[in-house]
C-alpha cells in the first residue's frame, strides 16, 4: 500500500511548480510584490489575487531549461481574466525569444472568467496565436492536466492545440463542464451528480484511450515530472498533412462512437477486455492495458 | 388461571384484550392476503383493515434503512378510518413520515433524528398539527417500546423473506430486534416490506412466527451512505486536532475500546493512526476495538492491524464485501454478511472507554447541543456514547486513570469514562461554537419542551479539543476552573477573549489546559501528507478493491 505523499492534485500552483522544477531554480515573473490584478473584478466588488490566479517563470526541469505557467485553481475556478491571460500569453511568447527546451503549462480552470467575459475570451485567442508561434518554431508546449478544476471551456481548446498533454486519472479534459451540459440538454442526456459518469466520459483515462491525451500518470509530483521530461524537446508535427490526418480522425471517431451513451461503451467498441473494470486500474495497469490495445486511436 | 379474573371492584376483567384485538385485526388483513404474503396494491387496504384509530405506530428508519413503501401507503389511507395515530419512531427522514400528520392520520410524535425533515417538522408543531412527546435517545426509545410505548403496528424493513415470512434482514440491523420483539411479543402487528420473496432466506434474522404479514415492496428499500467521509475534504486543523487526541488522550490514558461519531474530525484522527501514531509505536495499544458503523475512513486503520474488532449500529453502502471478507474484525454470520444491531452496539459503546464526537455549541459548563434556532432534529446516539456510565465496574487501565484524575484520592475509587468532543471554535459563517447560553434554552420555550435539549451534559464530558489545545476537566476543581478551561482552549471568540489569562496559566500548569507544546505535538507535521489515505480512492486500494464505494464519491 503506498499512497503519494506529494500529491499534484491537492497542491496550489506555486507548490506544482516547486515540486516538478528542480530544486532553487525557479525565477517568478510579475510575482507578487507585483500586485498585478484584474482591473475588472473591483468594479464588481469582487476580490483580487495578488497574482491573478496564475503563476508564471523559468527554470530547470531535469536539468533543462523551461518555461512554465501553473494557475491557481483555488482562485475563480483557475479561471482566465484580462491579467490572467496577458501573463500566459507573454511567458509562452518569451519562448521565442530564449529558446527553451519545452513550455509547460499546469492547467486548473474551468476557462474564461466570465466577469470578464469579452476580455477574456480575447485572452484565449491571444494565448492560442501565442501558442501556434511557439510550436512553429520548433519549441515543443506541454500540458499538465491534474487538479480539481480539470481543464474546460477555452482552456481545452488552448490544451488541445498543445503538443503533448499529461493527464492523471483525477484530470478532465472536455469543452462544456457537466453541469453545462445537464443544464442545457437535461438531466437524461448527462447527470453531473453521477461522478462516476462524469469520469467515464471526460477523466483522464477515458482521454487517454480516446488519443485525446499523450500520458496518464499517477497523481504525484515525481510522476508527472518524469512524464513531463520525456517530451522536452520533442515537437510534434503541426502542418496541413497533420491536420488532415486529425481531421479524418474525428469524422471516423464521430461515426464510429455515435451510438455510445457512456465511456464504457467507448472502452468496449475500443476492444477493452472487461471494459467495466477501467475507471479501477491503477496506472500501470491501465497503461499496459493501453499497450494490448491496436494504435486505432490517435 | 385464563383470560378473565376478578378485579378489586368485583366486576370481572379481561386480561387478553390486546390479543383479542390482534385475532380480530388478523382476520380482517387475512382477507387481504395469500398465507402471509400481502401485493402490493393490495396494502393501502390492508393498513386500513389492521390499524385502528389511536394506534401506536412505528415504522423502521433510521440513517440508513427505511421502510419507505410502507411509509408512503401509510401516508395515502383514509384519515376518515385511520385516525389519531401515534407515531413512535427513531427517525423522521422521508417526506411520507410528515406526510400523516398533515393529512390528520397522525397526531402525536415521539422520536430521536430528524435529519432533512427538521425544518418541516418544526412548522408542523407550529401549526399546531403535531404534538411532540419527547426528542430520545435511540436507547431511551427502544427501552420505553418496552414500557409505556409499546407499539401497536410496526413496519420494517428487510432484504427478503421466504413465504413463512422468515426474514433475513442483510447488513442493516439496526432497530430491527428492538421494534421486532416489541411489537411480536405483546400482540402487535408486524408488517415487513422485503426487497424480494424466495424458496430459502440466507439466514433467518427474524423467524416468521413472529411476523404478521410480508409484501414485495415495487423497489428496494431506500438506502442512505451517510457514514461516508471524503478524505479529500479533511482539513489541516482536522489533523491538528487529531494529533492532539491522540497524543493528549488515546496515548495518555492507553484508549483500547472506544467510540468514534461519524464527523471529518473522528475520519482524520481514523486516518492518522496508520501514519502518526503508528511511528509513536502504538499500534496494539490504542484503538483496538470500536463500536461504530463501518466507516470507509477506518479501513486504513484495519488493514495496518491498529482496530482488531468492530461492532457496527448499521451498515454502509459499498461496505459490503469488505465487512464479509474481514470476518476477524466485523459480526458476520454464516452467510458471509454482516449482522449489525443497534441496541447492543449502542450498549458496547456506553461501557467503552471513551466516546469522542463532535457538537454545534457549547456553553461554559460544557453542555453541549446541535439543536440551533430553526431545526429541531434530534441527536441520534451521541448521548448514549456521550453519557458517562456510573455503573460500569471494570479496571481498564484507561478508566481507572480518568478516575483518578476526577476523584483525586476523595472518597471511594471509582472509574471514569472518557467524553470527548472535538470541535473548531468557529464553524460554519464564523458562529462561534463556544457560546455563554446554549440557543437549547429558546428552543425548549418556543417549543415548550420539558427541558432544553441538550445532546452531552457537561458533567458527563471530560475533554474539549480544539485547533488551540485539549481542555481537560477532569482536573478541574469547582465551575470557575471549568469554565476558564473551557475559554482556554476557545481560540479567538468572544468567549475565548473573555479568559482570565492569569488562571488560564494556572490550569495549564496542572494540566487542566493543554496546547501542542505542551502535548508534544509538532504542528508542522499537521498537513495532509498525514493521512493514509487522501480520497475516496484511496480507500479502495487500501481495501484491495473490496469496498466499492457509490458513484457520488468517486472521481475516476
Amino acid at each position: 500500500m503506498k499512497i503519494a505523499r506529494h500529491s499534484f492534485l491537492e497542491a496550489g500552483a506555486r507548490t506544482r511548480v516547486r515540486g516538478l522544477l528542480d530544486a532553487g531554480t525557479f525565477r517568478e515573473f510579475c510575482g507578487p510584490l507585483a500586485r498585478r490584478t484584474s482591473p475588472h473584478l473591483p468594479l464588481l466588488d469582487m476580490p483580487v489575487a495578488f497574482d491573478d490566479g496564475v503563476v508564471v517563470g523559468e527554470g530547470l526541469l531535469a536539468g533543462r531549461p523551461v518555461l512554465i505557467a501553473a494557475q491557481e485553481g483555488s482562485f475563480m475556478g483557475g479561471s482566465v481574466g484580462e491579467v490572467h491571460g496577458a501573463k500566459l500569453t507573454g511567458l509562452i511568447e518569451r519562448a521565442l525569444d530564449v529558446r527553451p527546451d519545452g513550455v509547460i503549462l499546469l492547467i486548473d480552470s474551468g476557462g474564461v472568467r466570465l466577469q470578464e467575459a469579452n476580455a477574456g475570451l480575447i485572452a484565449m485567442g491571444e494565448i492560442q496565436r501565442a501558442v501556434l508561434a511557439v510550436r512553429a518554431a520548433g519549441i515543443p508546449v506541454i500540458v499538465a492536466i491534474g487538479g480539481r478544476n480539470g481543464c474546460y471551456g477555452g482552456m481545452s481548446i488552448i490544451a488541445r492545440s498543445c503538443d503533448w498533454i499529461v493527464i492523471s486519472e483525477e484530470g478532465r479534459l472536455s469543452i462544456s463542464g457537466p453541469e453545462v451540459i445537464e443544464a442545457v440538454e437535461g438531466v437524461e442526456e448527462f447527470d453531473s451528480r453521477d461522478r462516476a459518469l462524469v469520469w467515464r466520459t471526460m477523466g483522464g483515462k477515458h482521454r487517454r484511450l480516446l488519443g485525446e491525451a499523450d500520458a496518464l500518470v499517477a497523481d504525484g509530483m515525481d510522476a508527472f515530472r518524469d512524464a513531463i521530461a520525456g517530451y522536452l524537446g520533442r515537437s510534434r508535427a503541426h502542418d496541413l498533412d497533420s491536420l488532415e490526418t486529425e481531421q479524418a480522425r474525428l469524422e471516423a471517431r464521430v461515426t464510429r462512437f455515435a451510438e455510445c451513451r457512456d465511456g464504457v461503451d467507448v472502452w468496449a467498441a475500443l476492444g477493452v477486455d472487461a471494459p467495466e473494470r477501467v475507471p479501477e486500474l491503477e496506472p500501470d495497469a491501465f497503461n499496459r492495458l493501453l499497450g494490448t490495445l491496436e494504435e486505432t486511436s490517435r | 388461571m385464563g383470560d378473565s379474573g376478578t378485579a378489586i371492584d368485583g366486576a370481572v376483567r379481561d386480561w387478553g384484550t390486546l390479543r383479542e384485538r390482534y385475532c380480530a385485526r388478523m382476520q380482517r388483513g387475512a382477507a387481504l392476503a395469500k398465507d402471509k404474503v400481502v401485493a402490493p396494491d393490495d396494502v393501502v387496504a390492508l393498513l386500513e383493515a389492521v390499524i385502528e384509530p389511536g394506534d401506536r405506530l412505528c415504522i423502521e428508519g433510521n440513517n440508513q434503512k427505511h421502510a419507505d413503501f410502507l411509509a408512503e401507503c401509510l401516508a395515502e389511507v383514509s384519515p376518515e378510518r385511520v385516525h389519531d395515530l401515534h407515531i413512535i419512531q427513531s427517525n423522521i427522514a422521508l417526506a411520507p413520515h410528515l406526510d400523516v400528520f398533515e393529512r390528520g392520520i397522525a397526531e402525536r410524535l415521539d422520536f430521536c433524528y430528524s435529519g432533512p425533515q427538521g425544518l418541516r417538522l418544526s412548522r408542523l408543531v407550529k401549526e399546531g398539527r403535531l404534538k411532540v412527546g419527547a426528542i430520545h435517545t435511540y436507547l431511551e426509545l427502544y427501552g420505553r417500546y418496552f414500557c409505556d410505548l409499546t407499539p401497536n403496528v410496526s413496519f420494517i424493513a428487510a432484504d427478503a423473506a421466504d413465504h413463512e415470512g422468515n426474514l433475513y434482514t442483510g447488513p442493516n440491523t439496526e432497530d430491527t430486534p428492538a421494534i421486532v420483539e416489541a411489537t411480536a411479543f405483546k400482540s402487535g402487528i408486524l408488517i415487513a416490506q422485503v426487497n424480494r420473496i424466495v424458496d430459502r432466506v440466507p439466514r433467518v434474522d427474524v423467524p416468521g412466527d413472529w411476523v404478521s404479514f410480508v409484501v414485495e415492496a415495487p423497489r428496494p428499500y431506500y438506502i442512505e451512505p451517510i457514514f461516508t467521509r471524503d478524505p479529500a475534504a479533511i482539513t489541516e486543523v482536522q489533523i491538528l486536532m487529531a494529533m492532539m487526541v491522540i497524543r493528549g488522550i488515546y496515548e495518555k490514558y492507553g484508549v483500547a475500546r472506544l467510540n468514534h461519531g461519524i464527523g471529518f474530525d473522528t475520519a482524520a484522527i481514523e486516518l492518522i493512526l496508520p501514519t502518526y501514531a503508528a511511528d509513536l509505536g502504538l499500534r496494539g495499544k490504542i484503538c483496538k476495538y470500536m463500536s461504530v458503523n463501518p466507516c470507509p475512513t477506518l479501513i486504513p486503520a484495519i488493514e495496518s492491524g491498529f482496530v482488531e474488532g468492530i461492532h457496527c449500529a448499521g451498515s454502509e453502502l459499498g461496505m459490503e464485501n469488505y465487512v464479509s471478507e474481514r470476518s476477524d474484525v466485523f459480526f458476520t454470520g454464516r452467510d458471509g454478511s454482516m449482522r449489525s444491531n443497534r441496541i447492543f452496539c449502542q450498549i458496547a459503546g456506553h461501557y467503552s472507554d471513551l466516546f469522542i464526537g463532535s457538537t454545534l455549541q457549547i456553553d461554559l459548563e460544557g453542555n453541549s447541543s446541535t439543536a440551533t434556532l430553526s431545526r429541531i432534529t434530534g441527536f441520534g446516539g451521541a448521548p448514549n456514547f456521550g453519557s458517562e456510565s456510573r455503573a460500569r465496574r471494570h479496571g481498564s487501565e484507561s478508566w481507572l486513570m480518568a478516575g483518578r484524575e476526577a476523584h483525586r484520592g476523595n472518597g471511594m475509587p471509582r472509574g471514569r469514562k472518557l467524553v470527548v468532543q472535538i470541535v473548531e471554535s468557529f464553524r460554519e459563517g464564523l458562529s462561534s461554537t463556544f457560546v455563554e447560553r446554549l440557543d437549547a434554552w429558546k428552543l425548549q420555550e418556543s417549543f415548550g419542551l420539558p427541558l432544553p435539549p441538550v445532546m452531552v451534559y457537561g458533567d458527563d464530558l471530560t475533554h474539549i479539543v480544539t485547533e488551540e489545545g485539549i481542555a481537560n476537566l477532569l482536573l478541574c476543581d469547582g465551575p470557575e476552573e471549568r469554565e476558564q478551561a473551557i475559554r482556554g482552549v476557545a481560540g479567538y471568540t468572544e468567549v475565548g477573549m473573555a479568559r482570565d489569562p492569569e488562571m488560564v496559566r494556572r490550569l495549564r500548569a496542572k494540566g487542566a489546559v493543554s496546547y501542542p507544546e505542551d502535548l508534544g505535538v509538532d504542528k508542522r507535521l499537521a498537513t495532509r501528507d498525514l493521512l493514509a489515505a487522501r480520497s475516496i480512492k484511496d480507500l479502495v486500494r487500501w481495501s484491495g478493491g473490496l469496498y466499492d464505494p457509490p458513484a457520488r464519491f468517486r472521481n475516476w
